[in-house]
């Protein structure tokens, strides 16, 4: 029941937002408290977790609409629980760095309250179709807040969104349904050996349908044109939940409906994806470094990023699938701390432009705590030892390299290229002298570097101490590959590898 | 560099500024603010320089040629109270005051640098020099090998005597005119200008002397019949050297090379309080300067009040003391101008007032260039 819950209150909050009788200043309040409450309610489940289990806990199973093959069905297992947690700090944390003087403030609320709803539907849900509803329903919310609480291009950003999104959502959609009709199943009920006595190009077809679904979302390139613009529209709470949750739907979705939906199939095309993790990072590294806007160069970083995420997916290794889990969270952290960050920036001066900006370090008159935790912020980034950034990409580069060693050579290139972009990011807008224009910047209340703070110290604690995080997730994310024919054929591979090294003199 | 030629037609590009100096004002223009920031900031530099004469005294008297002078900061007091207090940094930063004494030594200029290298100050530091390493046989082997170095280190000694008797005399002079200020006697910043002038002339003949005593005996190294004087070998030689050339706002103003703000003449290369950019460069370790958080400790309460009312309050303190100390230096500069006049200010002869002017030109053509604070004042 306690799934349901997670679901039904930002669901119901979504209309009771909107027809209390509250000021402003009460529904910003009600939220926080609200999203406050659901973030605890994800620790109690992280806490009535049992994290020896592989396998779904807490599993809340209602038919529906059986004629459909459509059944409510809920279960949380390593791989979501993550998620949730990192989607309740985020929401609660977006809701507390939303402007009290929000226009049209119940629509607002209402509307992350949706998208909240949305997104745990979608991690939670264990149904193709039910899925689908969920990762269609954040859509909408997403939609109008990018499109009414967003910049000067708003509308153009968010019909860019939409359009891409929601060509998204067909893919999966096509691919769910070809999967099941194919296949013969009469429900759409989560089965992993769905596919099993699918033609090799039936299954490649499918699985194609819906890592491009779900490659769009993520997004890698070259799908990803959508996710600059709608993060410089977006405003930064939103921004800070596209990235740190939006994009995690994608490459959840490529580890629970990609590699294990597909397992033979994933083994096949998985050397593909690898060469695809290559050029989404390194392009979208490039790109960053190309940019002047600090909120672009952050966005296409995401890019970057989440081209890891493939990697790990396509090397299919126990290590380098923990790896991607981190990598989800890690980068949730991060970027999420990055936005937050550049939205202070943005409020304080009215400039994001890397070109304008200058000396913000300044102890006097500059942002010297927003820049000293934008200095934690970029080396959690490129993977600085001590920051789960670090933890992220060392799986994922060790668990890559046996299966990939080229490919992951390459990415490696991508976390220096991490480097470079970010210390010019940091260079020119933080060192230096402050210019002349900015003398009176307002200062930032220990209210407003609250947020900052408290995923600085997650993304240093989580680097130290690794195993808060992964012991929740490792017995699934090696289950998730212990349970498909990919792992025994890699072990075949490396036993073959094993014995023509022995063999060598 | 908005420089001219005294003989050009053209009208001086800081007219205003001259015509001010020739009627016996300032640098600086005359505004409310103006005074109480000019009068808070020399109030608390007052305090400020008189601690750091106390301790320049005491390093020159007390810790003549300690080799290690670990506790020179201390003036004395060694006691574990004080000790904390120094580690928690709640102490005076008299390393600033060795910045300016190091920047009159290094920069020279009036008799005090002419005579620190004549065979009778050398005479007499090198029985300082045998006196207080009697009992030292390592030292005085180390003497003999390297001759230079203790001779350079009582120089050094000369430097820290000076200067505190300087800033004695100043200090006294800023607390005067503080006392003025709170009995109603100074109502505009040419009252200011006018006492730290008066201030200057009639300690002009003061004498600049220095004695140590070693073993109970008293060794002179400027002696009073040398004949060196508050005015032309301490106060114009510091004015040089720490308004204009010197480097005790380190961190303050940063010459960046990448941006070509290195000058080509080693001459035109400025550094110093007339020219130091308030908003500190760079982060780590740059302090907005150590006279500035000295000055913040003795900030009376009504510059304080003011400094509330704008900008980041008390949170930007540093930067908003040095532009009204910048403010206050431009106001004693220009008390030295108006005394180093060759007439005064208020002469009817035409002659007089041409070369007064001139005079005034000068100065003022050297205040302004490309980094000068002289205009920023004008309006800030």
């Amino acid at each position: 029941m306690l799934l349901s819950v997670l679901i039904l209150i930002p669901m119901m909050m979504a209309i009771a937002v909107g027809l209390l009788p509250l000021n402003p200043t009460q529904i910003k309040t009600l939220a926080l408290w609200v999203s406050g409450v659901l973030f605890g309610l994800t620790l109690v489940l992280m806490a009535k977790f049992d994290p020896s289990i592989a396998g779904l806990q807490f599993v809340e199973n209602l038919p529906w609409i059986s004629e459909l093959g459509l059944d409510y069905r809920l279960g949380v297992d390593g791989l979501s629980l993550p998620l949730l947690v990192l989607n309740g700090l985020l929401t609660l944390i977006a809701v507390y760095i939303t402007d009290p003087a929000v226009m049209r403030p119940k629509f607002y609320y209402a509307m992350i309250f949706l998208l909240n709803s949305g997104v745990v539907g979608a991690f939670l849900a264990h149904n193709l179709l039910l899925f689908f509803l969920f990762y269609e329903l954040e859509l909408i919310p997403l939609y109008l807040l990018i499109s009414i609480w967003g910049g000067a291009r708003r509308g153009y950003a968010g019909t860019k969104f939409l359009i891409y999104t929601a060509i998204s959502g067909i893919l999966v959609l096509a691919g769910f349904l070809g999967l099941t009709w194919l296949s013969g199943s009469t429900s759409f009920d989560y089965n992993p050996l769905l596919s099993q006595g699918l033609p090799m190009g039936s299954q490649l077809l499918l699985l194609g349908a819906i890592v491009v679904g779900f490659g769009i979302k993520i997004p890698l390139f070259p799908f990803h044109t959508w996710l600059p613009d709608a993060h410089v529209e977006a405003s930064t709470p939103i921004s800070v939940l596209l990235a740190g949750v939006l994009l995690k739907l994608g490459t959840y979705g490529l580890l629970r409906f990609g590699l294990e939906l597909f397992p033979e199939a994933w083994v096949v095309a998985a050397p593909w994806f690898a060469s695809w993790a290559v050029v989404s990072v390194l392009f979208g590294a490039l790109a960053a470094i190309a940019q002047t806007d600090m909120k672009k160069m952050v966005a296409y970083s995401s890019i970057g990023h989440m081209g890891f995420v493939l990697l790990a997916a396509a090397a299919a290794t126990p290590v380098a699938m923990v790896g991607a889990l981190f990598q989800m969270i890690a980068h949730g952290l991060i970027s999420g701390l990055l936005f937050v960050l550049v939205g202070l920036v943005y409020k304080k001066t009215g400039t994001r432009d890397i070109t304008v900006l200058r000396g913000l370090l300044n102890p006097e008159r500059g942002l010297p705590i927003v820049g000293s935790l934008m200095v934690l912020a970029v080396m959690a980034s490129a993977g600085m030892p001590g920051m789960v950034g670090f933890i992220s990409e060392f799986l994922i580069f060790r668990g890559s390299f046996a299966a990939y060693p080229t490919q992951t050579l390459l990415c490696l290139v991508g976390t220096g290229l991490t480097a470079v972009y970010f210390l010019l990011l940091v260079n020119r807008t933080f060192f230096g002298r402050l210019p002349e224009q900015f003398y009176d910047l307002p200062v930032v209340t220990w209210g407003e570097r609250f947020p900052g703070f408290a995923l600085a110290i997650l993304i240093v604690v989580l680097g130290l101490n690794p195993n808060w995080l992964s012991r929740w997730t490792e017995v699934t994310t090696i289950g998730l590959v212990q349970d498909s024919a990919i792992v025994i054929q890699q072990q075949n591979d490396l036993r073959e590898t094993a014995f023509v090294i022995d063999a060598l003199p | 560099m908005p420089t001219t030629s005294a003989t050009s037609n053209a009208p001086h590009p800081f007219e205003a500024i001259l015509q001010r100096l020739s009627q016996g004002d300032g640098l600086l223009p005359e505004s409310e603010i103006n005074l109480l920031e000019v009068m808070g900031i020399l109030e608390s530099y007052g305090h400020v320089i008189n601690d750091y004469q106390i301790n320049l005294r005491y390093i020159a008297d007390q810790q003549f040629l300690v080799l290690f002078p670990f506790y020179k900061y201390m003036n004395g007091d060694v006691s574990f109270k004080r000790l904390l207090k120094h580690w928690q940094h709640d102490r005076i930063n008299y390393e600033f005051s060795e910045y300016c004494m190091k920047a009159m030594m290094y920069h020279g200029g009036g008799g005090m640098d002419a005579y620190l290298d004549t065979p009778e100050f050398i005479e007499l530091a090198n029985r300082a020099i045998a006196a207080k390493t009697k009992n030292n046989p390592l030292i005085q082997g180390f003497n003999k090998i390297s001759s230079e170095f203790l001779l350079e280190q009582v120089r050094q000694m000369c430097y820290y005597r000076a200067l505190g008797q300087f800033w004695n005399i100043m200090a006294d002079m800023f607390l005067a005119l503080a006392d003025r200020y709170h009995r109603g006697e100074i109502k505009e910043i040419r009252d200011v200008i006018h006492h730290v002038k008066d201030g200057l002339v009639s300690a002009a003949a003061d004498p600049i002397y220095y004695s140590v005593e070693i073993n109970g005996e008293t060794y002179d190294l400027i002696p009073k019949s040398v004949g060196l004087t508050f005015l032309v070998d301490t106060a114009i030689p510091y004015v040089e050297a720490v308004f204009f050339r010197s480097l005790p706002f380190m961190g303050i103003l940063s010459y960046n090379a990448q941006a070509q703000q290195l000058p080509a003449e080693q001459g035109e290369f400025i550094y110093g309080a007339l020219y130091a950019d308030p908003i500190p460069a760079g982060s780590a370790g740059v302090p907005p300067s150590l006279l500035a958080r000295d000055l913040v400790r003795y900030m009376p309460e009504y510059l304080m009040a003011y400094y509330r009312t704008f900008s980041r309050g008390e949170s930007d303190l540093s930067v908003k003391s040095i532009v009204s100390f910048q403010k206050s230096m431009f106001c004693v500069t220009s008390a030295a101008i108006l005394g180093l006049a060759p007439h005064p200010f208020d002469s009817a002869d035409a002659k007089a007032q041409a070369e007064n002017r001139k005079h005034f030109e000068a100065w003022v053509d050297r205040l302004i260039n490309s980094r000068s604070r002289l205009e920023i004042v004008q309006t800030g």
